[in-house]
């Protein structure tokens, strides 16, 4: 099989077509003049055209807002507790357009979330969806993908990558089940030519270039600046303009963080237990029994996400956990610049 | 590890025995099983229906196999809720959780164990098990400090350990029964004579307590890889993904709660903090 085919744009709609019969799709649609990621039964409801990135990462389809681990119920003494894992299994999806930078976030959340410790309801979700990317053609002013090595092209994490030559799409292959679909639409698909391949590499540097505009370090290598600057007065800025609201965690594709607790029925016989998704910038976050927060004052809880990002996170799975989306910058309202904050520690 | 480790284990509180006004120790048996097999300093999510669930460490001996405890001080939600339904209660029960005390290296050492109010809890088992095991260790001391008299726990279990190891006790501030020493548990620390090069420091208590404890014991000649400590965040999960127990790069529910000073000394946040 080659590596790279092509398909009109035409025969794309009736591979969505089929492709809504055989899973459950989730692509960007319009919806008051803004990109989401969303279900879709329509061909008609897909925006394949869009520019930059979705407002909302894809993350909640795998780890969502909120989700209810199990129910319970309490009955004479007795407790008997119901799995909603069970739930999450089996589903075949496909998710369509997403981009590199979030395909790269799905890649990283796979490294914490399936390692010696495996979270089985994203791990389920992970397991049942195939991914079918969509390179930029035009990115926004927030993205800054080249400077953290996740975009604009991407190295893998998919199953098809599209890529817009105008009036078709070049899409590579990019695993085994990429190729099934491939296959078993092979009506749909022609090999590619020399000469389109070498279209969306020129795209691609052209969208690069684009991204480089600005002034970035290389982001894939600030650990020892951030380092050396941990107790650094910019922080104190930060931590005066953050409001703490947590809209950064939030939109941003890697941010995993969540909170536990119970929700009981009125009368306390039943319940669910559910986990949602909690912020490092709540005065809550670090609060343990008795009262005591380890991170009170607010350049600490600025200070934790930035540095979860581009520090941590090498600690962690050795690669940092950012990839230049620039969703929280887009979102931020104190107006703080993850780019810049990293800017200005580098050239601290 | 079960199929889906966010789903408790029902156990039953068989047993529980007050300790202080506001600490008791409930003793839990798994349903269906054998029991929790685990190293002294894990810990274990303790789930009260409706409530929610909290994180406590073991406190029985890991002996012990048929049932586990923990000291619970009734502080939140899930606490008073564990008090309200006292024996015959179900709960939930996942775990054990993170890294014990490393005893295997600790063998053939003197021990210094500083306990700090219901920070004594992760010792408990500890201490049962070196007691099982007494020729396996050195000198063994335990400083052990609480606010009042009143707030002291174990008390039976404290005179029963002295038989085996040397036991001091302080209390913040005394009352007109007490004949012991009074201040912070660091004032029982000027009178220990070990040798710091034979000896592991091994301290549960709240944070300020181990932050001084630590100085103190770095000036009497502790080196950092033989300051041992658990360390208390909120832990949510136990499983490294939760995200509140994040200190630096690490976890304090999957990488410790027991940590060596040499381990945390080095992360961008400070891991002790007053």
């Amino acid at each position: 099989m080659e590596r790279f085919v092509v398909i009109t744009k035409e025969d794309f709609t009736v591979l969505l077509e089929r492709l809504l019969g055989a899973y459950q799709v989730i692509a960007p649609v319009e919806r008051e003049g803004r990109i989401f990621l969303s279900y879709v039964s329509d061909p008609a409801e897909v925006n394949m055209e869009y520019k930059g990135t979705t407002l909302l990462p894809p993350k909640r389809f795998f780890f969502p807002e909120v989700e209810v681990l199990f129910t319970y119920r309490v009955t004479g003494g007795r407790v008997e507790l119901y799995d909603k894992l069970e739930e999450v299994r089996g589903a075949k999806r496909a998710l369509l357009g997403v981009r590199p930078c979030d395909i790269k976030s799905l890649e990283i959340l796979d490294k914490v979330l399936i390692g010696e410790y495996k979270d089985p309801y994203y791990a389920a979700r992970r397991d049942g969806t195939l991914i079918v990317g969509l390179t930029c053609n035009e990115p926004d002013e927030y993205c800054f993908c080249a400077f953290t090595g996740s975009g604009p092209q991407a190295s893998g994490g998919f199953d098809l990558l599209m890529t817009d030559l105008g009036d078709r799409y070049l899409v590579e292959i990019g695993s085994d089940k990429g190729e099934r679909v491939v296959n078993l639409n092979l009506d749909l698909f022609k090999p590619a030519s020399k000469d389109e391949v070498n279209e969306r590499e020129e795209m691609l540097k052209r969208v690069e270039a684009e991204i480089r505009r600005q002034e970035l370090p290389d982001l894939t290598k600030v650990y020892e600046a951030f380092a050396k600057n941990f107790d650094a007065e910019l922080w104190l800025e930060y931590g005066r303009r953050c409001l703490a609201c947590g809209k950064c965690n939030y939109v941003c594709p890697t941010c995993r963080c969540f909170d536990v607790y119970d929700e009981p029925s009125l009368d306390g016989s039943s319940g669910k237990r559910v986990r949602v998704w909690d912020s490092c910038h709540f005065l809550s976050f670090t609060r343990v029994a008795g009262g005591k927060v380890f991170r009170s004052e607010r350049p600490s809880r600025v200070k934790q996400r930035i540095y979860h990002k581009y520090c941590y996170g090498v600690d962690e799975i050795g690669e940092i956990e950012c990839v230049g989306c620039g969703r929280c910058i887009k979102v931020c309202p104190a107006g703080i610049d993850i780019r810049e904050a990293a800017k200005r520690v580098v050239e601290l | 590890m079960r199929g889906n480790p966010y789903l408790p284990a029902l156990a039953k509180i068989v047993k529980t025995r007050r300790e202080t006004p506001d600490t008791a120790t409930f003793r839990l048996e798994i349903e269906g099983s054998g029991g929790l097999e685990f190293t002294p300093g894990q810990f274990i999510e303790v789930s009260a229906f409706g409530y929610g669930e909290a994180p406590f460490s073991i406190s029985s001996s890991p002996l012990e196999r048929s049932y586990v405890e923990v000291t619970v001080r009734r502080v939140g939600n899930v606490t008073r809720a564990l008090f309200n339904m006292g024996e015959g209660g179900v709960v939930g029960v996942r775990g054990p959780f993170g890294r014990g005390w490393p005893i295997e290296e600790m063998k053939g050492q003197n021990l210094l164990m500083i306990g700090g109010g219901i920070g004594i809890a992760p010792l408990r088992p500890l201490i049962e098990y070196v007691i099982a095991h007494r020729n396996s260790f050195g000198d063994v001391i335990l400083l052990y400090g609480a606010r009042t008299p009143k707030d002291i726990v174990y008390k039976e279990e404290l005179e029963r350990w002295r038989e085996h190891i040397d036991v001091r006790l302080t209390v913040d501030v005394g009352d007109e029964t007490w004949r012991g020493r009074t201040g912070v548990v660091t004032v029982l620390l000027d009178d220990v004579e070990v040798d710091p090069r034979e000896t592991y420091s091994v301290q549960c208590g709240p944070p300020i307590m181990i932050y001084f404890v630590t100085r103190r014991l770095v000036e009497m000649g502790f080196t950092d890889d033989r300051i041992l400590f658990s360390l208390e965040r909120l832990m949510k999960c136990g499983m490294g993904f939760c995200g509140h127990c994040m200190i630096g790069g690490k976890y304090v529910c999957r990488d410790g709660p027991v940590f060596k000073y040499s381990e945390v000394k080095g992360l961008l946040e400070p891991a002790l903090v007053r």
